[in-house]
């Protein structure tokens, strides 16, 4: 298992992404809610977003929720990148497609019957059978237009649903995080080195790496369900991030890196942009909010057409909502 | 190591199929397929049968005129065979882009940009190409510029001056044998995803739950991204119900396992027989259909993890529409 072991779960699993695997499909699909009483710990803290929640029967809660308003709702594990061990804590960076029918009364309002599908991305810190520590995005923007809403609307009327700028649920920022416990910081893999250097260039304004680093067939899977194909189109997604946020401040969280059999060399980060909306971009006119934008992204090499490799795959998610909601809250849009 | 009886410019199989198809059509250098193409190639697409390097160069020409901005950036290339044996086949599949900026064969230009996949499966010896099997999305070419798959088919017979004259889609009949006898490399992947679809194609569609992963990725004609069992079963099934009786055959199959890069198999087959069923061709009609197929798989620990297929809806519309008359 590439140096890394896998100790203190239920034999019941053969292996670290068998059990994230595992324990999502029990959880959702087969309705097992209350085993989230002994998969995720009393204390979990849940960063998200649009929120940062604490304790499993919180999730209990929300899982219910959402599975209300959309009660087919499936959640199909596409990868599972992790590093760690028994002693760091175990850290699954696991992307989903989920897909479900608006069946339900919820936040969405009454059932349309519309379908959506989306991308998600959980890193999951866990240690003998039990999640403790958690990073989650949806790729809420691409739900909200699938439901025939616009993320900007729709971040404006939940502000008003939930009692205006003052009272409504604040999204995610740095000074509400909990120390959850979990205090890695990945792993060494070079692919991992190799996609941290690529994005905190990006981010640095080196865009004229994308006709060196990404292959010229690169497909990303972005944000609001949208799929960029080509130098110029990966370009222009992370040229429109930044030039929104030109002057914030860049982070990378966590970072992993991966050779795993039968597949591709792959990489997956967590990362932040923190600052003012203080230019033309993604986000329409400069309101010099000061935001916090929660990224994760994943990416596939290949030494393929380049013998150094390139990026071949990429699958990057922030909340659009979130950031919208963040921006409203201070311009009153 | 150079290619034996290649020009040393190229690395391998792949740098030359994707060098040799960026120096065509977005170089320029279309002349050049007089020495890339073999002057008796074969080139057998859903469409019609080309012979020779002529022909391909009048035909690039025109695609040329009518969308000049074209770029085919290679997403795989799938392959077997060595240049000693003279055997060497590619499979390619690649994501075109391109704007229909001038009247052609599409009709008066519309200024749309589209984007639509292509499989090309290729033989090569000596620095040439010499004899080609290969599908275009000419589903979603139709839809893009606003047609269905069947109005397209209906319009094309009509343009190129009624049943009796129009190119002749490609079947059985028309094929032309050309110099590469090759199955494949009998890797066990190629096997696996032969077996796959064999199944399927014999109404075991079962093995899909089997033998596909939950969250695979699918992408199949007329540009429809599709997802999971469901997905898999919804493309073949409409294919299977279409043509119940039909003889299916594996024409050929790839696999690779290198490190790298993901485990994957390519597979090239055939459907041949009557449209007699309700399914992805609407009413049953009775036409004798040939249906090519062109496969890329990709297989992860939980099974077939990405497939994209390609099938050229336009051309079997085609063929249901020469036989209605």
């Amino acid at each position: 298992m590439d140096g890394e072991s896998f100790e203190g779960f239920s034999q019941r699993w053969k292996d670290f992404p068998d059990y994230i695997l595992g324990i999502t499909h029990e959880i959702w699909e087969s309705r097992g809610l209350s085993t989230l009483n002994h998969y995720y710990a009393d204390d979990v803290v849940m960063r998200f977003p649009d929120a940062i929640l604490t304790g499993n029967q919180t999730v209990i809660n929300g899982t219910m929720a959402t599975i209300a308003e959309f009660p087919d709702r499936e959640l199909l594990g596409e990868d599972v990148i992790w590093s760690g061990n028994a002693e760091t804590g175990y850290l699954s960076s696991h992307r989903i497609i989920t897909t479900g029918t608006h069946a339900g009364h919820g936040q969405f309002g009454a059932p349309t019957g519309k379908r959506f599908t989306i991308r998600v991305i959980a890193d999951c810190a866990a240690k003998n059978d039990t999640i403790y520590d958690e990073w989650l995005i949806r790729d809420y923007g691409g739900m909200v237009r699938q439901l025939g809403h616009d993320p900007k609307d729709f971040a404006r009327d939940m502000i008003e649903r939930q009692g205006g700028p003052e009272n409504c649920v604040k999204p995610f920022t740095p000074d509400q995080d909990i120390d959850g416990g979990y205090h890695g910081r990945g792993n060494d893999n070079a692919w991992g080195e190799r996609y941290e250097s690529i994005l905190t260039r990006l981010m640095n304004k080196d865009f004229d790496l994308v006709a060196r680093e990404y292959d010229r067939a690169v497909i990303a899977e972005l944000p609001g369900s949208k799929t960029a194909i080509s130098h110029r189109e990966v370009d222009a997604f992370w040229l429109g991030l930044r030039s929104s946020f030109p002057s914030a401040t860049f982070e990378i969280h966590h970072r992993i890196g991966r050779e795993d059999p039968m597949l591709p060399p792959r990489a997956a980060i967590r990362w932040s942009l923190t600052g003012k909306h203080d230019g033309w971009g993604t986000f329409g006119p400069p309101t010099g909010a000061q935001v916090h934008v929660m990224g994760m992204s994943h990416a596939e090499f290949g030494p393929f057409g380049s013998s150094d490799g390139t990026v071949r795959r990429e699958f990057t998610l922030f909340d659009e909502v979130s950031i919208w909601k963040q921006i409203l809250m201070q311009t009153g849009g | 190591m150079a290619l034996q009886g290649f020009d040393p410019r190229w690395q391998d199989l792949p740098d030359y199929i994707l060098g040799v198809t960026e120096d065509i059509w977005e170089n320029r250098n279309i002349h050049r397929l007089r020495d890339w193409y073999a002057d008796d190639i074969v080139v057998r697409s859903p469409a019609s049968v080309v012979r020779g390097n002529k022909s391909v160069i009048a035909a690039t020409m025109a695609t040329l005129a009518e969308w000049p901005d074209r770029e085919l950036p290679g997403e795989d290339v799938i392959w077997c065979g060595s240049d000693a044996a003279g055997d060497l086949y590619s499979s390619h599949r690649l994501m075109c882009t391109a704007t229909h900026s001038r009247p052609g064969a599409h009709g008066a230009s519309t200024g749309k940009t589209l984007r639509y996949r292509i499989l090309a499966d290729c033989a090569c010896r000596d620095d040439k190409i010499y004899d080609e099997w290969l599908i275009r999305d000419q589903g979603v070419i139709a839809l893009q510029l606003g047609q269905t798959p069947e109005e397209r088919a209906r319009h094309q017979i009509a343009s190129e001056g009624g049943p009796e004259n129009c190119v002749q889609p490609f079947t059985p009949n028309n094929d032309v044998t050309g110099h590469y006898q090759g199955t494949g490399n009998g890797h066990e992947l190629g096997e696996r995803y032969g077996d796959i679809i064999t199944r399927i194609m014999d109404a075991e569609l079962s093995i899909i739950a089997r033998c596909y992963d939950r969250a695979a990725q699918l992408e199949y004609p007329s540009g429809v991204q599709d997802m999971g069992h469901k997905g898999a079963d919804r493309f073949y099934m409409g294919l299977c119900a279409a043509v119940p009786s039909a003889s299916f055959t594996i024409d050929h199959a790839i696999g690779m396992a290198e490190d790298g890069r993901p485990y994957r198999a390519s597979l090239r087959w055939s459907l041949t027989g009557k449209h007699e069923g309700w399914g992805m061709f609407g009413e049953p009609s009775g036409a004798n259909l040939h249906i090519m197929g062109i496969g890329h798989a990709e297989f992860c620990p939980r099974g077939l993890h990405r497939e994209y297929t390609l099938i050229d809806e336009v051309a079997i519309w085609k063929q249901i529409a020469l036989h209605k008359g």
